[in-house]
């Protein structure tokens, strides 16, 4: 199996990962993910400024054979979204940790951290689904 | 391919896995009383014999060679080059032609069929058809509540009696609240929690409603609420305003009036058309057009299939996954055939045979034209001897216009008159001569 799942990332066991900068978090959906998926036609992003719970639903990520939901991984405010999708949603494919981002939100409980994932653990989750 | 059918041996095998001793079993939830026992006609007879005694049986149908009925189904010319095209066996016995290695032709003909709808109503964007109008206006419903996030929608009154039944039923399928109110009403219902407002135009009664003026009025205070509008007889888009200029979200219709034989009530077909911000939203079959992988010629695919149950499984807006592909091609050859110019005939004749039996039936003494708005092909007309006008009527071979009571039984005395271009001229003066005929009826008159 040879995703790529870089250290310096958190996870989700739905398959999101976040990278942590002070009170703000960019997610985006792993390399796993985006193989699982094939190629992508269309990402519904959510509002700006939209306050959600983790967990909730987000946005839906559409490929030619499978929809995708994305989930909060985090409970807080949605701060921006990569409109670059939008003409581009194959960048999630190309590039799911760089320019493939999808939102940056600004999170509201710093306990929930603790329930993301390490690359390790992921790195399980995703072998298991494999 | 050939279709291959289940030998006994096969059908015996798989009675066995499911522990059922014969196919009569698996009915067994049909009421007895119901079951047709056996046929009548006798066992044995030759083919001759056979087809005498069928002549026999439907020589006891009454059919009237002129009309004045329409009431969501009506007679309109099909051009005969519509049966010639769609009689051809790789049309008329396909079964979900949607396989883009086996069906191009059918393919090309459901998409020029989503082009020709899109550019007759203006809209943006044409599925390739629902079952008909009444489910089609009621996956709207959905459709509209699943975009807003609202689960309260208002039906105007007007819409066909018919229609609002298929459309509860749908919205109790779904927990969508309807209320049903009229056009002065509105305001008093409409408010921020409105996934959409719908209405007919036009209506069962046969009033026009314009679009625009309707968008208007409930967007400028509530510009999230949804507009769809439904329509039964579409052949009047070759003199209307098409929705596509009123601002409506979406728009749908009966499509029988294109080319399709009123039969005994069906089959319809559903025309579901919308703007194109929700093209991942509508429901329905889509078909695209694309180029081949290793040459340069066109194909035609189904495409953006992501929005259907079998993908989305729970979270699609509908579990349609086919279309009235038969009755499709129907309109498309009707449409193509007519023209522009040929539709608009239609429409104006239409308009103007209805417009003459409208006028001269209100000057009988004793009827009353209804309408306050502007009417296409059907009104409503108060009768001083209802009985009588419809005797009349069958005594001179008209099939009569429709008794409103049958939906509406305060309205015991109404008619729903409806004139289309297949009214001879000969036809409509028997049907003014039947209107004057019943006032004299006395006795008729004591009913």
């Amino acid at each position: 199996m040879d995703y790529e799942f870089p250290d310096n990332l958190k996870y989700t066991k739905t398959h999101e990962w976040l990278r942590i900068e002070d009170n703000t978090a960019t997610v985006g959906i792993t390399d796993f993910a985006q193989r699982q998926l094939g190629d992508i036609v269309y990402i519904e992003l959510p509002e700006k400024g939209a306050i959600l719970e983790k967990q909730s639903s987000v946005g839906e990520i559409e490929s030619v054979k499978a929809v995708g939901e994305l989930l909060m991984p985090l409970s807080g405010k949605i701060i921006e979204v990569n409109s670059n999708l939008v003409d581009n949603p194959e960048l999630v494919n190309s590039s799911p940790y760089g320019p493939g981002w999808i939102l940056k939100l600004e999170y509201t409980n710093e306990l929930e951290i603790n329930d993301l994932f390490s690359v390790e653990d992921y790195k399980r989750i995703a072998e298991e689904e494999n | 391919m050939d279709f291959i059918s289940h030998d006994e041996k096969t059908i015996a095998e798989m009675l066995k896995i499911i522990n059922v001793s014969e196919i009569d079993d698996l009915f067994q939830d049909i009421p007895k009383d119901l079951i047709i026992k056996s046929l009548n006609i006798s066992d044995g007879m030759s083919e001759p014999d056979v087809l005498n005694k069928m002549r026999e049986y439907g020589k006891k149908n009454k059919i009237y060679p002129h009309s004045f009925l329409g009431a969501g189904c009506y007679y309109h010319y099909i051009p005969s080059l519509v049966d010639f095209v769609i009689s051809r066996s790789e049309f008329y016995t396909s079964y979900t032609p949607y396989q883009a290695e086996a069906s191009q032709g059918y393919l090309q003909a459901i998409y020029e069929y989503q082009s020709i709808i899109s550019r007759l109503t203006e809209m943006e964007i044409a599925n390739a058809s629902m079952y008909d109008g009444s489910t089609s206006l009621a996956e709207a419903a959905i459709m509209a509540s699943i975009i807003t996030g609202k689960n309260q929608v208002i039906l105007l009154e007007g819409v066909h009696p018919e229609y609002i039944e298929v459309v509860k039923t749908y919205c109790w399928g779904q927990n969508i609240e309807l209320k049903i109110t009229s056009e002065n009403k509105l305001n008093d219902v409409l408010n921020e929690d409105i996934a959409a407002v719908m209405f007919q135009s036009p209506n069962f009664f046969g009033d026009i409603t314009d679009g625009l003026v309707m968008s208007n009025k409930v967007k400028e205070k509530y510009p999230n609420c949804l507009l769809i509008q439904c329509m039964t007889d579409p052949t009047c888009l070759g003199l209307l305003k098409p929705p596509g200029k009123t601002n409506i979200d979406i728009f749908v219709a009966e499509g029988q009036s294109f080319g399709i034989d009123p039969s005994f009530g069906g089959p319809g077909l559903g025309i579901f058309t919308a703007k194109k911000k929700f093209l991942r939203k509508i429901p329905g079959r889509l078909v695209g057009k694309t180029k081949e992988i290793n040459g340069d010629r066109d194909g035609f695919l189904l495409t953006l299939q992501a929005r259907e149950q079998h993908i989305r499984r729970e979270k699609a807006s509908s579990n349609i996954c086919t279309n009235q592909a038969l009755c499709s091609l129907s309109a498309l050859i009707y449409l193509v055939s007519l023209g522009k110019t040929g539709l608009r005939e239609i429409a104006t004749q239409n308009f103007q045979k209805a417009h003459y039996v409208k006028n001269a039936i209100a000057l009988i003494p004793g009827y009353e034209i209804l309408n306050k708005k502007p009417t296409y092909n059907e009104f409503i007309v108060r009768c001083p001897n209802i009985n009588g006008l419809i005797r009349e009527c069958k005594k001179m071979n008209l099939l009569p216009p429709l008794q409103v009571s049958t939906y509406y039984p305060e309205m015991s005395d109404v008619v729903l008159v409806c004139v289309t271009e297949l009214n001879s001229s000969s036809s409509i003066e028997k049907f003014i001569k039947a209107a004057k005929l019943a006032i004299n009826n006395e006795e008729e008159r004591a009913d």
